[in-house]
């Protein structure tokens, strides 16, 4: 197979150019050195024992976990909602609403967080890590709509048909046949949701009210140059966490897939 | 056929209407199914077929008219309600769940205890042939055993009315004409009145008591197989159903019921009343005639009641059977027939010149 050694190149190239940047992080963590050049001076931990004494490091990740958490949790339930109805019924004006529903996917995030902060002080409501959560919530429903329409989409309708045939109501049909058959695409959004959450720092930025929040937090911390080998640190550990979820949930839905002798349609890994 | 016509009305249609918008999809149904009958369903792709089903299901509403079960309307009583279970054409085996799983589904609610249930499924899945497979996967199946496991899902509830969307169309030749007579079995052996929906005329003759023959949301004609197949109402039920070769004719004289004709290659014929359907405005008239009412003589052999002289256009051969397009009474008129391939008759060539015995009772007049 070398039809194309072009393309091998390429791919090569592609490949380290993504993650050439994300495999400094970590030779830079351990490096004895409060600048951030080659070469390299020694091997140590201290920038992981320093960032990890920071008390405002454990408040930023204990807030972003909050923010986190309720909004993958919202948007998931939300997006539930929005792709059954979307997926299985007619309403009028459908498109439209669909749309709105889409709409944040591609409207600058700037204006949004901008808009959101004059329409909330407007209104007298304070800024906290609530409002915070609003704006993730309306930024990460259209991933988790997108997500789980897909999912709702691949259900056979005669599923559906056969239990209420069989005796059950529309409720009990979607929580033994429907809910569990949608399952995969659930924690997918879930994931997703949590991930762009986690790491958003506009919104966080303009709606946190200077709460200590992870994005916010690392992005204070970069204009003390001593603090930035603790930063990789930081860093270094999140990625390493990333990996891990990312395989966690992808071994849940290639189990799900196998359980239901379903096709692999592709999925994170 | 054992089935006896007086058995009670277990399914009626009273003018049923249904629209999908502007589209007409069933245009005053009227008929009844009987209980204990194996009713087929049987018309083309988009004829109203599985909508009339899905009425009886209660998965689509009606726009007009009424259906009844066992005596009962059906208008306020939802698709879980009812005393009907159903076949998917999909099958909808859930997936996530065991053989045993998906047959006990519909027990949930039985108040029987779990042991009870196990039994009842165990014989259940014995009933289709698949006992002993209970704690397998659903989705590690193969099509037929799905088919199967449908079959006893919806069976365990011994509903009065057994709905069969298309259940076979997804098999292989063999293996449906072997659920073929499977499903005939397992009906007389529950007594479940069993209604079938199927584009498969021969599948419909094979297994039916009774057929509904659809066109275009309406009923064309209900009969049991032999009438359909002998005395089709109409041309596009003759059409529809098996093979019909159609000749011009024009009509002679008509005395009383009886009508006589001229037919293109065959000549007069008086046809009784019972060959002349009721249905009129068809077109021009013909004749019908199916291709094994013909039968080929051999060189001296005298025909019991009329023949005519022909040329073979074309050769069919189909192992057990040949089939002949022969030009009929020195005509550009076409018929087909079909003649077992019997030790002692070759099959002839293309342009041989033959004697075609007919009889004049096989014919059936559309105009």
């Amino acid at each position: 197979m070398n039809r194309a050694p072009g393309l091998k190149t390429y791919a090569v190239i592609y490949l380290l150019f993504l993650y050439g940047p994300i495999l400094i992080l970590p030779l830079f963590a351990f490096n004895d050195a409060s600048i951030v050049a080659f070469p390299l001076a020694g091997f140590t931990t201290k920038w992981f024992a320093e960032m990890w004494a920071d008390p405002n490091l454990w408040k930023a990740l204990k807030n972003s976990l909050i923010i986190a958490l309720s909004t993958a949790t919202l948007s998931t339930v939300l997006g539930i909602f929005a792709a059954r109805s979307s997926v299985r019924y007619k309403w009028p004006g459908k498109p439209v609403v669909m749309g709105f529903i889409m709409l944040p996917l591609v409207l600058p995030e700037m204006i949004v967080a901008m808009s959101l902060l004059i329409v909330l002080l407007g209104i007298g409501i304070n800024l906290s890590i609530f409002t915070v959560i609003m704006g993730h919530v309306l930024m990460c429903t259209p991933f988790a709509v997108a997500i789980l329409t897909s999912a709702f989409q691949s259900l056979d309708r005669s599923l559906e048909e056969a239990a209420l045939d069989l005796g059950e109501s529309a409720a009990s049909t979607f929580r033994l046949i429907i809910l569990p058959l949608v399952m995969p695409g659930i924690l997918s959004s879930f994931l997703i949701t949590f991930t762009i959450s986690i790491d958003e720092f506009i919104v966080a930025n303009f709606l946190g009210s200077g709460q200590p929040i992870l994005s916010v937090y690392i992005f204070g911390q970069f204009r003390f140059p001593a603090k930035v080998p603790s930063m990789l640190a930081l860093g270094t550990i999140l990625v390493g966490v990333s990996v891990v979820l990312l395989a966690i949930a992808e071994y849940f839905r290639r189990r799900g897939i196998a359980r239901t002798g379903g096709k692999d349609t592709g999925g994170f890994l | 056929m054992t089935f006896s016509p007086d058995r009670p009305t277990m399914i009626e249609f009273r003018d049923v209407h249904k629209y999908y918008g502007d589209y007409h999809a069933l245009r005053g149904i009227n008929g009844t199914i009987r209980a204990g009958e194996f009713f087929s369903l049987l018309g083309p792709s988009g004829c109203g077929k599985t909508t009339l089903l899905r009425t009886i299901a209660g998965f689509e509403g009606i726009d007009n008219g009424a259906v009844l079960i066992d005596g009962k309307d059906m208008a306020k009583v939802p698709a879980n309600a009812r005393p009907t279970n159903m076949v998917f054409q999909s099958y909808a085996i859930f997936p996530h769940m065991s053989v045993a799983e998906n047959v006990g589904f519909g027990l949930r609610r039985d108040p029987r205890s779990r042991t009870e249930k196990a039994a009842a499924v165990e014989e259940a899945l014995e009933m289709v042939g698949l006992k002993g497979y209970g704690a397998r996967a659903a989705h590690a199946l193969s099509g037929g055993q799905r088919q199967r496991v449908a079959l006893a899902r919806a069976l365990i509830l011994k509903p009065k009315v057994l709905l069969l969307d298309e259940p076979l169309s997804a098999l292989d030749k063999k293996m449906r004409e072997h659920m073929q007579v499977e499903l005939i079995k397992l009906q007389r052996q529950v007594g479940i009145t069993f209604i079938l929906v199927t584009h498969d005329q021969e599948e419909a003759l094979v297994m039916s008591d009774r057929i509904a023959v659809m066109f275009e949301g309406q009923i064309a004609q209900l009969a049991d197989p032999e009438t359909l197949y002998r005395r089709p109402n109409g041309r596009k039920v003759a059409d529809f159903i098996g093979t019909m070769n159609f000749i011009p004719c024009q009509i002679l004289s008509e005395t009383g019921g009886r009508i006589e004709v001229e037919a293109k290659g065959l000549g007069r014929v008086m046809l009784d009343e019972d060959q002349v359907p009721p249905a009129r405005g068809e077109g021009e008239p013909v004749v019908g005639l199916r291709p094994e009412t013909l039968t080929m003589l051999y060189p001296g052999q005298e025909p019991q009641e009329r023949a005519v002289a022909g040329r073979i256009d074309e050769v069919i051969y189909f192992g057990d059977m040949t089939y002949y397009d022969v030009f009929i009474g020195g005509t550009d008129v076409e018929v087909r027939l079909s003649m077992r391939n019997v030790p002692g008759r070759p099959v002839l060539d293309v342009g041989t010149e033959v004697q075609l015995a007919w009889s004049p009772s096989a014919l059936v007049l559309f105009r």
